[in-house]
């Protein structure tokens, strides 16, 4: 009988021990584990700038702006526009006011980054240069105005957090940020971004459009036309407002005072053979001595030839509502809408084309609906003359600038 | 029928007043004890032989029982000992009758198979008896585990307290294909549509037996028993004397993973005392109070598709976790980024990169451990009083009821607090014949959603919508962090810090007067559920088979319930009132003994419900004697069950989509009519297929089951085994369908964007369940004993896209070996079980997703004062600590450890 028992006690042990191994394994809810997130390998953007020998000049303008630790953090992802030496030294010859030759030795120019150029401005332009999250040239569309994408610079941070200055990439006929080209080392895959190397070093915006008319000797009668228009009844300081908005995204094609004087003195003339002046010599030189100087907007004698709304509507019509530099111009005649149409929506608006050379664009036009002729762009004498000295592609932090040898009309 | 009436009662007045006039004179009394172990015997059944004159051994084995004349042979009976007679020649006062323990298997008389006693041997359908005994030696801490060890019985765990079983299918907390009837009343809280056995039931030390009919059973009881029946019998007073009391004190939590370790109490009383032959009356009482289980499941649900995704609150920002709350609620914040690329032009490009797809994300929640009030207590009071009418005829007037918290597991998870439910009857029980009413009057209590609350708790510290809104909040600071260079996920999840500021942290006071305030206002403002739901309920059966003997043993039965809805519109659509809903049914049984060797029975059953037409129920069996204790049993039996009350009536808003009924009021209500619903999964495939809510219909199943039990070695060896197959006809499942929000046309986008609805559906596809067990007990030498079972269950041929909710393991194992008395005097007992279960696809209203298997080792040892017959208990449920659970949001449930004293255990 012992022994039964024995057995069975036996018998029981081995039992409860196989249950034990059996039942050592609930499982617990199992998190689903999704596809792994992509870990970024390989060199950081800093690391990777600081292993090309030709961004070495950079790297100086990106310590000297304290913006190493932005770009070596690889928790973010960011997309840099990264000019090389050949453009650094260009920009800095220029920043020293040509005391430092292009072609001087590279630690001059490193040099006059690390110790003269001033950090801000520094910080300034590495900013500008950075885009928030992975921008490949794929993704850059080449349509007509340019792209408008963000950089990581923000101009006002106790304003808003989202206030940007913004870049212009674009892929039309090559590669370019800002109208400035882009050399074909670009999509550098780094562990936490991607980089394109500028040809050219750009130059974040200071100025507002109304800043560049207010001051250009050249466009007086523009500025002039503008204070005419905005002494309208209706939203008086309409105009200057927006030229002065950060907010606002605009191209001006900028008739020159010698465009404005041609038209108005065609205009007077012809008014004031409309009401009795005799045609010929004698009514013209009156017209011309009254278009001779930017008071003719202001010439209560002519107000009702150039009423604040007439002036109005020619000013709107050579302004528009995005922002396009010349590299993104069709090279077929194509016709766009003004800020015109937010009055007149059917108007057919100003038609614009451009004709590239090698890499810019060498001649441009712009014809308004009434314009016998097409207005021609004046083409900065060499590429890249930025503001204020540059007659087209001028880029101020609300638009860009070109200035024409017409006056458009609308009607 | 006035006359009926009238014939009816004169029929029902004779009976109980049948009483012979006799002289009392011849008195014997004595005392029964266990020969083996010297115990007193109680509640041994002393009866004098060829009469119906009988009385029961006291809590202390003394009876007496007073005849007419002698000599006369008493009968002496109890399970688990040899029937003993003795003849008496006169009177006498000190009969010492020493019982001898006899084992034999399957000699235990059942009620429930045919409504009338017969033994187990011989039911002509699956069944499956737990005895006090067994409840005594098991080493559940809860008896309801007890049952989890039957063949082919799945549990579904809410919680500590809340436990759900179910046999051949359809497990769930709230589980309405499987009947629980407690001393014959259903105890299913009527509203909630979950049964309450573990919470408002019996106390274990009033359980006098368990009854498990495994398959159809609404033949016999009525629709719900689809599948199964478990019916509780308590003990009666007359039988079962004296005051017993269970004290039992555990530990829980030991290993500190879900809370601190933490102490577990289970108090049970009785007192059954028989003041005259007449006259008897019960109190039970039980308390139980621990640190609930709870759900720790913190995988991320895509609740409109349904499935289980990857990611977790940091890496997904829509993440929905099963046991995180308020999370619920989700957008899409790309409307956000819209406005801000109108504010700031200048950033529309760069935010037009971001738009590619949409942008959902979800609020932050909190998790159930956060939420749950972690004590969960259990108070159950109950009482009978039973007179005599006659020798024959008893009345009974009996109460239990109950309240406490636990955990319940519905569309959402519910802290059922100050839950109280009361089950009240009067109930006339003859030899022949019964005639009972009752009432079950539920009141949830301050019980909530955790997911409404939640998510309105959320809106009242800052509300999703609005410029200012958390989802505004949310979406600017996304912009801001993607503009800053951010990854998604970081720009994320500074988002979420950033609408997050003010969110009331656990454990403040804002936390608390906020989120106290939202559990008790109503859905859908609140989280509160304010259900009154109660059921009336009037049943009796007669046994002809005086009367039809010769012909065939005929027995009849009728009943009569009314449902009154009363949720104030926070889970029915009640708002303007109650809901009644009134059912009827009527049965007959007609059984007869063809030859020696083959019995035949035949049932059916009429029932009617006022939203649904009447239908009739067969069931025909057959017993065939193969040799003596060896039986096949065939049956065929039909079984339907009317729409539960929810799956008529419900009316739950989940924020992600509307849980109605299939009452045809809610046509005119949702406006169907005019703005019709589509099905989602086929809209979703740019077909558009119209769902026109076809009239609800009761769900029916026809089944065969061939059985065999029989006693193989000598006796030794108990085998029981059935093989079922049946077929559903307008199976009730839910569908999900989308509806437009402008009242336009349905357009494709509307399967996301649309109203969402889940409605009841009939299948107009017959769908297959079919299934097995298998299971032996083996008696070894020295009272040793030996039992494993196994048993499969399955449903085919399932349509596309019917949700079934069939959640049950294909396969599952129990095996336990124990001995109820060993070592010296036999007073050792232990007993150690084993559970197995497959792994499934679970399928509910919370959540859908896969089950793991589960095992547990449950283990008791316990040692016998005969004296007292008291038993001391070391006990172990989940003894390994193995954390399992059975349903998908339900509580993880771990090992319980714990010694327990019982005093006066019989």
């Amino acid at each position: 009988m012992n022994s039964i028992k024995n057995k069975f006690k036996t018998g029981s042990i081995i039992m409860a021990s196989v249950m034990t191994v059996l039942s050592a394994c609930n499982k617990a809810p199992e998190e689903i584990i999704g596809p792994a997130p992509v870990v970024p390998t390989g060199l950081s953007l800093a690391q990777t700038l600081a292993a090309t020998p030709t961004d070495s000049l950079y790297y100086r303008m990106i310590i000297r702006g304290g913006m190493l630790a932005t770009i070596s953090n690889t928790a973010n992802t960011y997309t840099m526009f990264v000019p090389d030496n050949v453009a650094v030294r260009q920009f800095v010859n220029a920043a020293s006011g040509g005391a430092i030759p292009v072609a001087a030795p590279d630690a001059i120019h490193s040099n006059f980054i690390s110790s003269l150029l001033p950090a801000s401005s520094a910080a300034g332009i590495v900013g500008y240069n950075i885009c928030p999250q992975k921008l490949v040239t794929s993704a850059i569309p080449a349509t007509f105005p340019n792209f408008q994408f963000p950089s990581i610079l923000n101009p006002a941070p106790s304003l808003s957090p989202f206030l940007r200055l913004t870049t212009f990439p674009s892929t039309r006929n090559g590669a370019w940020l800002n109208n400035g080209p882009l050399t074909s080392s670009i999509n550098i895959a780094a562990s936490n971004g991607v980089i394109h190397h500028t040809a050219v070093v750009t130059t974040p915006p200071s100025r507002y459009l109304w800043n560049r008319i207010d001051t250009d000797p050249e466009l007086t009668y523009l500025k002039a036309a503008i204070i005419r228009a905005d002494s309208g009844t209706t939203a008086p300081g309409f105009l200057r407002g927006v030229l002065l908005n950060i907010g606002a995204n605009l191209t001006v094609f900028a008739p020159t005072d010698a465009a404005f004087q041609a038209t108005l003195t065609g205009a007077i003339y012809q008014g004031l053979v409309a009401l009795g002046s005799p045609a010929g010599a004698a009514t013209l030189a009156t017209a011309t001595a009254l278009a001779s100087t930017p008071a003719v907007f202001s010439n209560p004698a002519l107000y009702s030839v150039l009423s604040a709304q007439t002036v109005k509507g020619i000013v709107v019509y050579h302004v528009l509502g995005s922002r396009a530099f010349t590299n993104n111009f069709p090279t077929v005649t194509t016709s766009y809408p003004t800020l015109l149409n937010g009055a007149i929506a059917a108007h057919p608006g100003i038609a614009l084309t451009a004709t590239f050379g090698v890499p810019f664009v060498s001649a441009a036009t712009v014809k308004g609906a009434a314009n016998a002729t097409a207005a021609n762009l004046i083409i900065n004498v060499s590429p890249l003359i930025p503001d204020p000295s540059g007659t087209s592609d001028q880029h101020f932090l609300n638009g860009v600038l070109h200035k024409i040898n017409q006056v458009l009309l609308p009607q | 029928m006035r006359k009926i009436t009238s014939f009816l009662v004169t029929f029902l007045l004779a009976n109980i007043f049948s009483i012979v006039a006799f002289a009392q004179n011849v008195t014997i009394s004595g005392n029964v004890k266990n020969s083996a172990t010297q115990e007193n015997s109680s509640a041994v059944s002393v009866s004098i032989k060829g009469t119906e004159e009988g009385t029961f051994t006291d809590d202390k084995g003394n009876f007496t029982i007073i005849t007419r004349s002698v000599p006369v042979t008493l009968v002496f009976t109890s399970v688990g000992f040899a029937l003993q007679e003795l003849t008496v020649n006169s009177s006498v006062s000190n009969l010492k009758i020493g019982l001898i323990p006899n084992n034999d298997l399957g000699q235990e008389v059942i009620v429930s198979a045919s409504r009338v006693p017969e033994k187990i041997m011989e039911s002509p359908v699956s069944i499956e008896r737990v005895s006090a005994a067994a409840l005594r030696n098991a080493p559940s801490a809860n008896f309801y585990d007890v049952v989890s060890t039957l063949k082919g019985v799945d549990i579904t765990t809410s919680s500590l307290t809340f436990k759900s079983p179910t046999t051949r299918g359809f497990g769930g907390s709230g589980n309405v294909r499987f009947n629980q009837l407690v001393d014959g009343m259903d105890n299913q809280a009527p509203g909630l549509n979950f049964s309450v056995g573990a919470i408002i039931g019996l106390n274990e030390l009033d359980i006098d037996n368990i009854e498990l009919l495994s398959g159809a059973s609404s033949a016999l009881y009525g629709p719900g028993g689809m599948n199964g029946t478990m019916l509780m019998t308590s003990k009666n007073p007359f039988k079962y004397q004296g005051i017993s009391f269970v004290v039992k004190t555990g530990l829980m939590h030991t290993d500190e993973s879900e809370r601190p370790t933490s102490p577990y109490y289970n108090w049970a009383l009785r007192w059954g005392k028989k003041i005259s032959e007449k006259f008897a009356f019960k109190i039970t009482s039980e308390l139980i109070q621990a640190k609930d289980w709870i759900g720790t499941d913190y995988r991320n649900y895509d609740r409109s598709n349904g499935v289980m995704v990857a990611g977790n609150r940091q890496s997904d920002p829509n993440y929905d976790g099963v046991n995180v709350y308020g999370d619920e609620t989700t957008g899409d914040i790309r409307p956000v980024l819209q406005g801000v690329a109108a504010a700031a032009p200048f950033l529309a490009p760069f935010i037009s990169t971001l738009m590619t797809n949409p942008i959902k994300v979800s609020r932050t929640g909190y998790t159930e451990q956060e939420l749950m009030n972690p004590n969960t207590i259990n108070f159950k009071l109950g009482g009978s009083f039973h007179y005599k009418l006659s020798s024959n005829t008893e009345a009974i007037l009996a109460g239990y009821w109950g309240t406490g918290n636990t955990i319940y597991t519905g569309a959402s998870r519910y802290s059922i607090k100050d839950f109280k439910m009361g089950q009240y009857k009067i109930e006339l029980l003859n030899k022949n014949w019964m005639l009972r009413g009752y009432t079950t009057q539920e009141n949830a209590g301050e019980s909530f959603n955790l997911a409404a609350t939640t998510q309105n708790f959320n809106e009242s510290w800052k509300p999703s919508p609005g410029s200012t809104g958390w989802f505004a909040q949310y979406g600017q600071a996304y912009v801001v962090g993607k503009l800053n260079g951010l990854t998604d996920k970081d720009a994320h999840n500074g988002a979420r810090a950033a609408a997050d500021v003010g969110r009331p942290a656990i454990g403040t006071a804002a936390f608390t007067s906020g989120y106290d305030k939202y559990r008790k206002i109503p859905a859908p403002k609140g989280g509160g559920l304010l259900d009154r739901t109660d059921l009336y309920s009037v049943d009796g059966s007669y046994n002809l088979s005086e009367y039809t003997k010769s012909f065939a043993d005929i027995l009849i039965g009728a009943n009569f319930r009314k449902y009154s809805l009363n949720s104030q519109g926070t889970l029915f659509a009640d708002s303007t009132g109650p809901i009644s809903i009134k059912e009827f049914g009527a049965f007959v049984q007609a059984s007869r003994d063809i030859t020696a060797k083959l019995k035949l029975s035949a049932s059916g059953r009429f029932d009617k419900n006022e939203n649904f037409d009447g239908r009739v129920t067969p069931r025909v069996t057959a017993l065939y004697k193969v040799a003596e204790n060896n039986n096949i049993r065939l049956s065929y039996q039909t079984a339907y069950r009317f729409p539960s009350t929810q799956q008529q009536w419900i009316n739950l808003d989940l924020v992600s989509y509307k849980l109605i009924g299939g009452n045809n009021d809610f046509i005119k209500h949702y406006k169907f009519d005019t703005n019709p619903a589509y099905v989602r999964d086929a809209l979703k495939n740019g077909q558009q297929v119209k769902w026109n809510f076809p009239a609800q219909k009761p769900e029916a199943l026809s089944s065969f089951e061939l059985g065999y039990k029989g006693l193989l070695m000598n006796s030794k060896l108990l085998i029981d085994m059935y093989g079922y197959y049946g077929n559903y006809t307008d199976f009730t499942g839910r569908v999900i369908v989308a509806q437009s929000k402008s009242g336009n046309p349905i357009a494709q986008a509307d399967a996301d964007t649309g109203q969402i609805y889940s409605v009841p559906i009939n299948s107009t596809e017959k769908i297959k369940t079919y299934g097995f067990g298998l299971g032996f007990d083996y008696r070894l030498p020295a009272n040793f004993s030996l039992s494993v079972n196994f048993a499969s269950d399955n449903l085919t041929d399932i349509p596309l896209g019917l949700i079934t909710s069939f959640n049950s393991p294909q396969y599952k194992l129990n095996a336990s070996i124990g001995n109820a008395g060993f070592g010296k005097a036999k007073r050792m007992g232990f007993n150690v079980a084993y559970r197995w279960q497959d792994a499934f696809y679970f399928q509910g209203d919370l959540a859908n997703g896969t089950l793991p298997a589960v095992q547990t080792v449950d283990a008791q040892i316990s040692y016998k004062l005969p004296s007292t017959k008291s038993i001391l208990k070391f006990g172990a449920n989940n003894l390994l600590n193995q954390y399992y659970y059975n349903a998908v949001g339900n509580s993880f449930v771990g090992g319980l450890y714990y010694v327990s004293f019982g005093y006066n255990i019989y």
